[in-house]
């Protein structure tokens, strides 16, 4: 286990043909420290004193190779140290999460996110830079120091001793300083983790903070930690400096001694003049291997702190081992008993009490009750999510405790009430289970490639209601250029046949793109240009600021209507929405956005009754702008006098003349024949839009779009873009049901022998939930073990068996009617009186 | 289409005004002001209700919702027929026919209800709808207003449960 190693560890074993290598640079980088020193000797006292030149250039040759290929070295040092640091936190960083992800659910209850983030990233760095050293910053710098101590001591004994003997004194100082600054550094860690906790909190709950301006609250707990973490460094600074201070001032006091008693002998002749130089410069060269070592010791310190720190806080161990390792994984065929089973959390508090349930391969057994009667939680620790702590779950003959998540997982499908959404695309959320077994090792049969077959897929879909949510999803995709490639001009051909046959059923539901007359449902710049911009980017967003443009609205005498038009928006817009800035609801139906109001408030308030000369140039623009985006079929509050969207038609041949003269290549115009790439598939399969997102709307076309795609043989290709839906973090993209039916199809993919759902159904409208229940009832009844924690009991008429729970305990079981017959807790339940 | 072609068709009092300058929203708030319910809410109000409400058609004999399903909208006829119809388990009942200008269906509004009845259009109808979500929104946003709506909600449900009780005593005295 990565945790449990012990620091040097890490050092010592990994990337030793490295280690090597650097420590052959390194002993020739100290031969080539010590060498320029030789030289100055030399210079000093060969060629300078006997005055030979031919040897003052070599030696000063020599002196010049040694610095620069000291300094090549030095570089190739650090490059390589820091490789294996970083090769180091790889693979400490990795086996660390692999640890992490594995640990047992009841751990998460007491871990915040924040505290387990931080471990991951921020702490684990340090201690990857100090690795990448471990070995090299030591052996490097111990080496330089003996070296040029050896070679003091070889120009005079004396003054060698002399100049080291002060080492011994910060040798003492300094761990006890160090010590101390531990001790902070490791309160400073703990207090870290808890800033990444209350941030990482108040962004998870921002919805409460919103809801009850707990803004200042929030801040106050955050400034808490900060003043404490100011307090923090400011005295760990205190000691970290003091140690730098202590080192610089027994550094300094060497020279002076060596001025002292080296000048003395000099004077005497007892010394030669080179060998003092000499001398002294060695002496300066001790310094910087001296405050490396002292720099490394702290970074050591630092790290030893972040490691233990890290090997506390994940010093758990799994609950189930991974794979089993002594046979092959088993193959479950859906009988679960439980026996006298039993379940505590901490300070004894007992969830399950003496559970005992038999399931025959194949039956459908409800658990009911209360909330807190423990039927989630019986439900959870038979989906092996749970360790329980005393009794029984056999799964077949194999105890569950026993069994790896590799014999559990491909065969059990389990569904929680509000299943998790992962960031990504929906398909990726739907096979999640089959991937994982594939990764696992242990994939389903046709999965060793790679992803489930599409049909399959698909299949699933249907039976959880998702294929009507897919295919709009499907629908609602602006193509990329290769699936335009691909599909392109068979979309165009269903265009024609879509008009042949529906375009009079759903003129109400559709307006249809058409050169000639003015778009209610289109904006007013796409009512000019009739098309959209090659480079991408929305016309209204993009034309105003182009000069061009504005030259031909003026001549074609639409510039001044327009600005009027953005004014007339504004004074319409502003004092209605002015007081429900809080809600971002009600600016759906609004051109101005929530963000827009101050802005345009601003324009209310100054120029709203101004004639429009008075009107300076910017503002002219902003309001432009505004009445290039006005969809007058969705914005109510405005209205495009008759006489303006006739002047717009009219500008629409003039404006793609104009473009054609200057820019041909900048527009893409609207037209029957050709792909528009900028726009959905549905509204290139409509050429036109809907007139609203709502979902009548969509009800009404759905079926001649269904028709039309399956008769060319595109349905199945518009599921599978649909697929690639971005469901954007936690499924946010998704409603509620739609994530429930994501979580269902995740879980029956996996063609589970035993079908575990939590409440998984509970957000479900009726319809839905009654296409599930006639999927349960009908395809798979009797192949499946279902285990259901249920709340609408409506729903478990005619289950094999309900278990009624109360207080940790089952207290009746037996069939519907059997139980309401019984007139017990069931019954009392069904009446609505528990 | 546009919708103010389809006023000049409509004749009620609006198509006097200049149909070119008036937008969709005003148009709103002008059926909005003749309801019972939306009649005692001040205009700048009523505004926003006018702004979130949006229009749908229906064709002829197209249900709007069916009896004992659930439904969060109510509705304003705008042009058209609705009826009201209840169903029992061998025939059904027109409980009530209703013209353009009617606004039906708001219990939805308050509480998350199963039609009592269902609502079929009679002939082609276009509606202006508003969901629960959107009329709860606004009534967060204008407390003020609560009291009002109720109060007129439940003077609506007091005067059908007399309509009822009149009716089942009318029964009992003729058998």
């Amino acid at each position: 286990m990565i945790h449990k190693k012990p620091l040097w560890y890490w050092a010592l074993t990994r990337c030793r043909g490295l280690q090597a290598l650097l420590l052959i640079l390194i002993v020739l980088t100290i031969f080539f420290r010590v060498f320029p020193l030789e030289m100055q000797k030399r210079i000093v006292n060969d060629a300078i004193r006997f005055r030979k030149i031919d040897a003052l250039y070599l030696y000063c040759a020599l002196y010049l190779g040694a610095v620069v290929l000291a300094g090549i070295f030095k570089y190739a040092i650090n490059v390589i140290q820091g490789y294996i640091g970083q090769r180091i936190l790889y693979e400490l960083r990795t086996g660390l999460y692999r640890h992490i992800v594995r640990l047992p659910i009841p751990f998460y209850r007491r871990t915040a996110p924040g505290m387990v983030i931080s471990s991951v990233t921020g702490e684990l760095a340090s201690v990857g830079d100090f690795l990448g050293g471990a070995i090299a910053v030591p052996a490097v710098n111990v080496l330089t120091l003996l070296t040029f101590g050896v070679y003091m001591f070889t120009l005079n004994p004396l003054l060698a001793v002399l100049s080291v003997a002060i080492y011994p004194f910060e040798i003492l100082l300094i761990p006890m300083l160090q010590k101390r600054f531990n001790r902070l550094n490791s309160e400073r860690v703990t207090t870290t983790r808890k800033l990444s906790n209350v941030v990482g909190e108040a962004i998870s709950g921002i919805q409460e903070i919103h809801a009850n301006a707990g803004y200042a609250l929030e801040a106050r707990k955050v400034d808490r930690l900060a003043k404490t973490l100011l307090d923090l460094r400011h005295r760990m600074n205190l000691y970290r400096y003091g140690i730098k201070f202590t080192n610089n001032f027994f550094q300094s006091l060497g020279p002076f001694l060596l001025f002292l008693i080296g000048g003395y002998l000099s004077i005497t002749g007892r010394f030669s003049l080179g060998a003092l130089v000499a001398f002294l410069s060695a002496y300066e060269k001790l310094y910087d291997p001296w405050k490396e070592l002292m720099e490394f010791y702290q970074g050591y310190q630092d790290a030893r702190v972040a490691y233990r720190r890290i090997q506390e806080a994940f010093d758990v161990e799994p609950e189930f081992p991974l794979k089993p390792s002594d046979r092959a994984p088993v193959a479950l065929q859906g009988a679960v008993t439980v026996q006298d089973l039993m379940f505590e959390v901490e300070d004894r508090v007992r969830l399950l009490d003496q559970v005992s349930l038999q399931v025959s391969p194949g039956e459908r057994v409800a658990l009911v009750g209360l909330s807190g009667s423990g039927k989630s939680t019986l439900a959870m620790v038979m989906a092996q999510l749970y360790r329980y702590t005393q009794g029984h779950v056999y799964v077949d003959q194999w105890e569950l405790k026993d069994l790896t998540k590799i014999d559990v997982t491909p065969h059990l499908g389990f569904v929680s009430q509000y299943p998790f959404i992962f960031d990504g695309t929906l398909k990726e959320n739907i096979v999640y289970g089959r991937q994982a077994a594939l990764l696992n090792g242990n994939p389903l049969p046709g999965d060793e490639t790679g992803e489930p077959p599409l049909e399959e897929i698909l299949r699933t879909l249907e039976f959880v209601g998702l294929t009507e949510d897919v295919l709009r999803f499907g629908l609602n995709t602006v193509l990329d250029e290769a699936k335009e490639k691909a599909l392109g001009e068979r979309i165009v051909r269903l265009r024609q046949q879509f008009r042949d046959q529906w375009s009079d059923a759903l003129q109400d539901a559709v307006e249809f793109f058409d050169a000639k007359t003015f778009l209610d449902y289109s904006s007013v710049a796409v009512n000019i240009i009739f098309g959209y911009p090659v480079d991408g980017g929305r016309p209204c967003e993009i034309l105003p600021l182009r000069p061009r443009f504005r030259r031909f609205l003026k001549e074609v005498e639409l510039e001044e209507p327009l600005v009027r038009l953005g004014l007339d928006v504004v004074n319409r817009t502003v004092p209605l929405l002015r007081d429900l800035r809080d809600d971002p609801f009600f600016f759906r139906q609004s051109p101005i956005a929530l963000e827009e109001m101050d802005t345009f408030q601003e324009i209310y308030e100054h120029y709203g009754a101004a004639p429009l000369e008075r009107l300076p140039p910017s503002v002219q623009e902003v309001l432009l702008g505004l009445a290039l985006r006005v969809v007058p079929g969705k914005h109510k509050m405005v209205v495009v006098p008759r006489e303006l969207k006739e002047a717009i038609l009219k500008s629409r041949s003039l404006f793609q003349q104009y473009c054609l003269q200057r820019d041909p290549n900048a527009f893409v115009y609207y037209s029957d024949t050709a792909y528009l790439g900028a726009r959905t598939l549905l509204e290139n399969i409509l050429f036109g839009r809907l007139k609203e997102e709502d979902s009548w709307a969509w009800a009404r076309i759905t079926e001649a779009v269904v028709d039309l795609l399956k008769r060319e043989n595109l349905f199945h290709t518009v599921l599978e873009i649909g697929l690639d839906f971005p469901v954007g973090s936690k499924g946010d993209r998704l409603s509620g049901g739609q994530k429930q039916k994501v979580g269902i199809a995740r879980a029956f993919l996996k063609h589970p022998r035993i079908l575990i759902m939590d409440e998984a159904t509970a957000s479900l409208d009726m319809a839905s939930q009654n296409r599930i229940q006639q999927f349960l009832d009908g395809e798979i009844r009797g192949k499946i073990t279902v285990i259901s924690v249920a709340h609408r009991l409506e729903t478990i008429r005619d289950y094999d068996k309900i278990a009624v729970m109360k207080s940790g305990r089952i207290v009746e079981i037996g069939r519907y009617d059997e139980l309401v017959e019984k007139k017990g807790l069931f019954y009392e339940l069904v009446h609505g009186h528990g | 289409m546009s919708w103010s072609m389809d006023m000049d068709k409509r004749d009620h009092e609006l198509s006097s005004a200049e149909p070119t300058f008036t937008c969709e929203l005003d148009d709103n708030v002008e059926w909005l002001r003749k309801t019972d319910i939306f009649s005692t809410i001040p205009l700048e109000r009523l505004r926003i209700y006018a702004l979130m409400c949006n229009r749908r058609r229906f064709r002829q004999g197209d249900f709007l919702f069916r009896q004992g399903q659930p439904d969060d909208k109510g509705y304003l006829i705008l042009s058209g027929k609705v009826q009201m119809v209840r169903e029992y388990r061998d025939h059904s009942v027109i409980v009530q026919d209703l013209e353009p200008g009617a606004f039906f269906g708001g219990l939805a509004l308050l509480a998350d209800i199963r039609r009592l009845f269902g609502a079929r259009a009679a002939t082609d109808v276009e509606v202006l709808y508003i969901d629960r979500e959107t009329f709860r929104k606004i009534l967060r946003q204008f407390p003020e207003l609560t009291e009002k709506i109720l109060d007129v909600m439940i003077k609506r449900i007091v005067s059908m449960e007399e309509k009822i009780l009149e009716k089942h005593l009318h029964e009992c005295v003729l058998e």
